[in-house]
């Protein structure tokens, strides 16, 4: 008697769990639909020869082809230099209006419009740069003119690494500042004082201290900051009209028209960035987890 | 000379005062309280000590050397804060030894004064867990070790018992005080409870908005209270209004009974001055002999019982008092609207 | 405090840094300003004239725009009752319906929309035989308007999730259930009487991040495309000078709306986006 009663009841229970499956079938479906048929369709394609059979040649193409391995070691450069770079200004900034000693009012004016600039991206923000130290822009000018530097002689250009950089910049410190305002706040004022108060200096409490309390945050934001440059198409094609040789870029031409002679390398070249962002994504979390073992 | 000393220290944030002329001397090992309501500076104070804040004006110094405006960091006080403020990303083994780390300690020495105090404050099967695996008590034992470690010349404890739960506030005070002694270290102990300052300390400074209204030994400060705020902050009081009748002999009357007074400071009152009077809850009791300096006639108005002591509410005339009279199995409580004669003695009625 | 102890404690560094970033926003917006406004001194809002008259900004603007509420519209309908569900009955799929909602960051708008026009560019057809069930959508309008915002409502998942979540979160929506469960109400009544008014501040912050990404989005609307806004500008940067520039500076405003009314509506937890 009491058996049947468990055996009702799990029955129940199971049946129970599947309806319940069903309340969130509608989301499923749209993801599969919309985001993992059409990654899987790029997986399996790359796999594919141009007659349809299994090939590993596009993989190995991948890191063979001259121009498709330099795609990726610029794409990667400027990620990790604009994050290092947005990431660190983006750090000071957030630190000024939080613990710098500015007064608390900065801190929501800087809030705000690092929301509006973390999202002014792609055609407008290239022409604004272009209008700012184009070769005709309102910086070169004032440079030119009142301090007698012509910074195109000097090698500078809008349209390659350096320029590019300074771009994505300007949507990158702005997203460290979201994330890391946040955090610093967080940061005690108690253990500040603490550590001084144990004959600390400044900067031996920023070492052992705020650092190592940070560095969950900082890790996440870089990780953040890396794949928002990664995946960036729009800015860099707007700016540059295609003439930069990074990833995304490679990837755009490649569904405009087959330029590569070989369609199955497009997807292979499209796969081996959401394994980078997938790998980098597993680092961070494999890096949190260890930095993190003393939070609960 | 005296270990540390605040002279005439002041301290204004824009146009608040909130510290003013603060004066105190210390001996080398001795545990002064500050006592006071929340908001009346006693954070500040310490914190001027600590070097957290600079006084707007007078001096601190320590064994001699003015460290007015010495940054915190070369100062060699400890501190423990209300929150714990435990590193938490250090182990219990790493937080301790932080200070001296830092002071670059040779790691051998370092190694072995940090099992020294984790030995003191009991802690050797934890030395490994994070401050998120302690309990509050435990932290603050953490904390208290941190401090001590760097041997640090004065310890200050800013209100470090109030965020536990009362068991452990008065077993973890009891610590603190033995290891204070243990240490022949100087300290200053901030709080708001009367009762713990009353327990632990040497000497109380009790505080009231930027003013020390009285600094004196426990016993002083329950017993000879110099002022009102004090009177009435530390311990409970009954106040009435009064009329001096006779100021030689101390005599006084409220509502036409007649109150004995033994306060020095009646010989200066003129005849039918209107004062006011306090009387400790516990002073009064049931008049079972008659040779109390005061006897009067009193109706039982409520009773109510409170653990180890039990209040009787009785009114005498037409002022109420509170009577605290200790609780006991054989204890005989008289009836609501009894009429009690209860007395208490001259010294008790305190003239403020 | 003597002058000198003040000075000392003066955030010199603090300030140095703040100004730094603040030139980094503001020249590029000033430069765009003063070179929109440059084209002829007489007229300085010609720019911005020509800009406006003409037809084309108009047609692609609204359209962005629709496609934009379109996308807010997909995304509430599919969005709010997961989240629901979730915090109701199903919390063990709340990892999974996380990992979901953070695929975006792994793979970007251009990955996702190769990947798109390579599935839904060719027909769906019932396996081993001629029958067609779905025509290409690439091929009519209908269907690529489906298929970009379907794109666009996969790069808000994100922002949309988080939002919502959070928003659920501080109203204690099990209590709200039961309570207007006991009254009788359908479930439909729940969500839409109950549910959505309680979480509209947060609603209204994806929403308006939602509009942010996808008015001026360019990746997903040109390879699909269509005549967007973000095509649109590319277009007329490629041909004239001083329009573009008045309509970017125009872009930057609608941005700073949609972050200012964020801000006003989330009391400063204003969260960051991405499609770059
Ligand atoms: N940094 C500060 N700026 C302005 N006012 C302060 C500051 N720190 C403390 N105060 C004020 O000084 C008074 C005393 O504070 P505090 O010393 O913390 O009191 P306590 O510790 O006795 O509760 C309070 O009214 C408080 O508001
Ligand atoms: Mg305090």
């Amino acid at each position: 008697m009491a058996q049947t009663a468990l055996t009702l009841k799990k029955n129940d229970g199971t049946a129970a769990n599947w309806r319940t499956w069903l309340g969130i079938a509608p989301f499923l479906l749209f993801a599969v639909l919309f985001l993992f048929l059409p990654s899987l369709r790029l997986f399996t394609a790359s796999f594919t020869d141009p007659d349809g059979n299994f090939t590993l040649n596009n993989i190995i193409q991948l890191f063979s082809e001259p121009f498709i391995v330099n795609a990726y070691k610029l794409s990667i450069q400027i990620s990790a230099v604009t994050a290092l770079g947005g990431g660190i200004l983006g750090f000071l900034m957030a630190y000024a209006v939080t613990v710098g000693g500015l007064p608390r009012s900065l801190r929501s004016v800087l809030i705000t419009f690092s929301g509006v600039a973390s999202n002014f991206a792609g055609v407008p923000l290239a022409f604004a740069f272009v209008a700012t130290i184009g070769r005709q822009g309102f910086i070169t000018h004032i440079l030119r003119d009142y301090f007698g530097l012509n910074i195109y002689d000097h090698g500078f250009n809008l349209y390659s690494f350096a320029g590019l950089s300074l771009v994505y910049m300007y949507f990158q410190f702005p997203l460290m500042v979201l994330i890391m305002a946040p955090a610093l706040d967080g940061l005690k004022r108690e253990w500040r004082e603490a550590a001084e108060n144990l004959g600390a200096t400044t900067a031996q409490y920023w070492l052992r201290v705020a650092f190592p309390v940070l560095l969950p945050s900082i890790l996440g934001a870089m990780i953040l900051l890396f794949g928002n440059a990664f995946g960036a198409y729009a800015t860099a094609y707007a700016l540059t009209g295609g003439r930069i040789g990074i990833v995304t870029i490679q990837i755009g031409a490649q569904i405009r028209g087959d330029v590569l002679y070989n369609p199955g390398l497009g997807y292979a070249m499209a796969i081996g960035m959401v394994v980078i962002m997938a790998i980098s994504l597993a680092g961070y979390s494999w890096l949190q987890a260890k930095t993190e073992r003393w939070l609960r | 000379m005296s270990y540390l000393s605040l002279t005439n220290v002041t301290k204004q944030f824009g146009d608040t005062v909130v510290v003013d002329s603060f004066n105190l001397e210390m001996e080398k090992g001795e545990f002064v309280s500050f006592l006071g309501p929340s908001g009346c500076g006693k954070t500040t104070t310490l914190r001027m000590v600590a070097g957290f804040e600079v006084p707007t004006s007078g001096t601190i110094k320590l064994d001699g050397v003015d460290i007015t405006d010495k940054a915190p960091n070369q100062r060699n006080v400890g501190m423990i804060f209300q929150a714990y403020a435990l590193f938490p990303n250090m182990t219990v083994a790493q937080n301790i030894g932080f200070g001296l780390k830092v002071r670059k300690m040779p790691s051998e020495e370092a190694k072995e004064r940090v099992n020294e105090m984790i030995s003191l404050i009991n802690l050797e099967k934890h030395a490994h867990k994070y401050p998120y695996q302690l309990s509050g008590g435990q932290q603050q034992r953490v904390s208290l070790a941190r401090a001590l470690a760097i041997r640090p010349d004065v310890l200050l404890l800013d209100e470090p018992l109030s965020a536990l739960d009362a068991k452990i506030r008065v077993s973890l005070r009891a610590e603190i005080r033995a290891i204070q002694k243990r240490l022949g270290i100087t300290a200053i102990f901030v709080t708001h409870d009367q009762e713990e300052a009353l327990s632990i300390s040497d000497r109380i400074v009790v505080m009231n908005v930027g003013e020390m209204e009285q600094v004196g030994t426990p016993f002083e400060i329950y017993n000879f209270p110099k002022t009102q705020f004090v009177a009435n902050f530390v311990g409970s009081l009954n106040n009435a209004d009064a009329e001096v009748v006779d100021p030689a002999n101390g005599i006084l009357a409220m509502d036409g009974v007649h109150f004995k007074t033994a306060d020095e400071g009646m010989k200066n009152r003129r005849k039918g001055e209107q004062v006011k009077i306090s009387v400790r809850p516990e002073r009064f009791s049931f008049a079972v002999e008659p040779l109390k300096d005061n006897v009067v006639e009193s109706t039982i108005e409520n009773i109510t019982f409170l653990g180890s002591v039990v209040r009787i509410q009785i009114s005498i005339g037409s002022t109420k008092f509170n009577m605290d009279t200790f609780n006991n199995p054989f204890l005989e409580l008289p009836a609501i609207g009894a009429k009690e004669k209860v007395m208490c003695s001259k010294e008790a009625v305190l003239v403020l | 405090m003597s002058f000198w102890r003040r000075l000392r404690k003066f955030p010199f560094l603090s300030w140095l840094w703040l100004i730094i970033g603040a030139l980094y926003f503001v020249l590029p917006l000033i430069a765009t300003l003063e070179f929109s406004l440059s084209w002829d001194p007489e007229l300085p809002l010609k720019a911005y004239q020509r800009a406006f008259e003409d037809n084309d900004f108009w047609e692609t603007f609204l359209y962005s725009n629709a496609l934009a509420v379109a996308t807010i519209v997909v995304s509430v309908i599919l969005i709010v009752p997961t989240a629901y569900w979730i915090r109701l009955r199903l919390p063990e799929a709340r990892r999974l319906v996380e990992f979901i909602t953070l695929m975006p960051f792994v793979v970007p708008a251009i990955i996702l929309v190769f990947g798109l026009i390579r599935i839904y560019s060719s027909s769906l057809d019932v396996p081993f035989t001629e029958i067609e069930l779905m025509p290409p959508l690439t091929n009519f309008k209908m269907g690529t308007n489906i298929l970009i915002v379907a794109g666009y409502t996969v790069l808000a998942m994100p922002y949309m999730y988080r939002s919502v979540d959070t928003g659920m979160r501080t109203v204690d929506i099990r209590t709200l259930t039961e309570a207007a469960q006991s009254l009788g109400a359908s479930w439909f009544t729940i969500i839409a009487r109950i549910i959505l008014p309680n979480i509209r501040s947060a609603l209204l912050s994806g929403a308006l991040l939602t509009f942010a990404i996808v008015v001026g989005e360019v990746t997903l609307a040109s390879f699909l495309g269509v005549d967007a806004f973000g095509p649109y500008l590319f277009l007329i940067g490629q041909h004239r000078a001083y329009e573009p520039a008045a309509l970017s500076f125009v872009t930057f405003l609608l941005t700073w709306l949609a972050m200012g009314l964020i801000q006003l509506f989330t009391g400063g937890q204003g969260q960051a986006a991405g499609a770059h």
